[in-house]
């Protein structure tokens, strides 16, 4: 699903964010990324998202070399990726229905499809009833789960999740999570970043962890 | 390994769990979906009225005085054309010709190609016009001799009333030996056309440069929404939305407000005529003539409606080409 070969990234500062970074996350597999703030967290997740473009080394997605991909083309395969964020980004001016269908109606399915489909990814992240709402009148909870439902709406083959419990408590946290662990059940890779140990502990998945841009350790995450 | 766009729609649309939508599908849920974006765009702009209304009206104004110009100039232009069919040349006969003589004349003239009519005025009538029309009747009861010489009244044909055409049959008609004079207002024709064309030549300076302002307007309007947007437009990318997809919105925008700038710009020339038509009729009533001023026609209307839609348009699509690519999701 993803590979990274020799991936490093360096900043026009000369800051290098990522160095030498080797790893590979199969099909179905669901891993954390972990560092304190600065290690390459969020460098490693803008480059698979195409967000940011390595300075040197491979990135392969789902068999295809993205290091020198063209920018046109950087829309068509975000399309295949679910994005989620500590701050949800979501549109406020939108509906909570409009926001979930937001992939469809970028990729051209009808109204009526996207309203069933949307409506189908809201059930499953426990928000059914609140279509017609603004994100605004939600709660941190609920915004996440928002945001959620639109990552997965499209079935992506990958969700990428940069510090989604950041701005919840334990227990939402953990539910966040425990839905994250139903679609990787269902062969959705997942890589989520975050820097809450505790939950990473609970979990016990594969971690990736980065210092300086480094990957220190890939593997279960000793007490 | 290839990193072609082709092998990685292929590869990742070869993905069993995603469902591609059919062609046919595309093509309705496209129409569909810029019908909905140009209904819901227009709606948009009056979430914020009073900013919509007045980008509107500025638009209005800038397009309304080059419209206003074309009235203008469409009305002159006929008022000159009556003028230019009105275009006579009166050739004054030498007094000791003929009947005869001057028939013979007529003839001559009648086989020139650029003379459309003549019409005979003999002595004897220029007198009794003459009497009639300067009220000493009486005074000139008491001439021994009657002063007036005979008149040929010449019409051109249409593509010799221009000036320049008017002075080559003058040149011709000044060499028949039976013509003593020679008389056309050539001067004044060529003064009035003169200052008619100047004033053209300004009026489109002019209204190029407000149509220009039109361009700069729109153009800012939807520079600042889109700064405005960053946010949403940052998510649009991150969801894998194409810049073709995310400037939609936008030239629908750009289009609405180019056409709602028309529309009160055909107001405003309508506006102008009903107001300036007591004052034409008038004016023409002192000179003992009709004339009716005349409004944009229904297909001038639709021009001009049409041309605000596309400047707007031209006008976002400039703004977007330039702002919606530097904008990257964070």
């Amino acid at each position: 699903m993803i590979l990274f070969e020799e991936v490093s990234k360096i900043y026009s500062d000369d800051h290098i964010a990522l160095n030498s970074v080797n790893f590979h996350l199969k099909q179905g597999e669901m891993a954390f990324l972990t560092g304190h703030s600065g290690s390459g967290k969020s460098t490693l997740l803008k480059l698979v998202s195409l967000m940011e473009r390595p300075t040197t080394g491979r990135i392969v997605l789902n068999g295809n070399d993205i290091s020198h991909i063209k920018g046109n083309d950087i829309p068509y395969l975000r399309r295949h990726i679910g994005m989620i964020f500590q701050d949800h980004r979501l549109l406020m001016n939108r509906t909570v229905l409009d926001n979930v269908g937001l992939p469809l109606l970028i990729e051209g399915y009808s109204r009526f499809e996207i309203k069933r489909r949307s409506l189908a990814a809201l059930e499953k992240v426990g928000l059914l009833g609140k279509e017609d709402a603004f994100p605004i009148n939600l709660s941190g909870g609920e915004q996440q789960r928002v945001g959620i439902a639109r990552a997965i709406i499209n079935q992506p083959p990958l969700l990428l999740a940069d510090e989604p419990t950041g701005n919840l408590d334990p227990k939402l946290s953990l539910e966040i999570l425990t839905l994250f662990e139903s679609l990787n059940k269902f062969g959705m890779s997942v890589l989520i970043a975050t820097h809450d140990l505790g939950l990473i502990a609970k979990m016990r998945y594969r971690t990736l962890t980065l210092r300086e841009g480094h990957m220190i350790n890939d593997g279960l995450l000793r007490d | 390994m290839s990193n072609s766009l082709g092998a990685s729609k292929r590869k990742l649309s070869g993905s069993p769990k995603i469902n591609k939508v059919s062609f046919f599908g595309r093509v309705k849920a496209t129409i569909s979906q810029h019908i909905h974006q140009l209904v819901h765009n227009f709606m948009e702009l009056w979430n914020t009225p009073f900013a919509t209304l007045m980008t509107i009206l500025v638009l209005g104004l800038a397009l309304s005085l080059p419209t206003v110009f074309h009235v203008v100039y469409k009305n002159v232009d006929r008022v000159g054309g009556q003028w230019e069919t009105a275009s006579e040349i009166s050739l004054f006969l030498k007094k000791d010709l003929s009947e005869e003589q001057i028939q013979v004349l007529i003839n001559k003239l009648g086989l020139y190609e650029n003379i459309e009519t003549v019409t005979y005025v003999s002595r004897h009538q220029a007198l009794q016009e003459f009497k009639e029309m300067s009220g000493f009747s009486k005074a000139l009861n008491y001439l021994d001799e009657n002063p007036l010489p005979a008149v040929l009244i010449v019409v051109p044909v249409e593509s010799a009333m221009n000036p320049a055409g008017s002075k080559l049959l003058v040149a011709n008609l000044e060499r028949e030996q039976d013509i003593d004079l020679v008389r056309v207002d050539i001067d004044w024709i060529e003064k009035l056309q003169a200052i008619f064309y100047l004033v053209v030549d300004i009026v489109i300076a002019i209204a190029t440069l407000l149509l220009l302002s039109v361009l700069l307007i729109v153009s800012n309007t939807i520079r600042l929404n889109i700064l405005n947007q960053r946010a949403e437009i940052e998510v649009l990318k991150l969801v894998g939305a194409t810049n073709r997809f995310i400037q939609l919105p936008y030239l629908y925008i750009g289009a609405w407000y180019g056409f709602l700038g028309g529309v009160i710009a055909w107001l405003f020339s309508l506006i102008m005529v009903i107001w300036l038509e007591s004052g034409v009729e008038n004016l023409t009533g002192l000179y003992k003539a009709k004339f009716d001023i005349i409004s944009l026609t229904f297909n001038e209307s639709i021009m001009l409606l049409i041309i605000g839609a596309l400047l707007g348009l031209i006008a976002s699509f400039i703004s977007v080409k330039q702002y919606l690519v530097t904008i990257e999701p964070k």
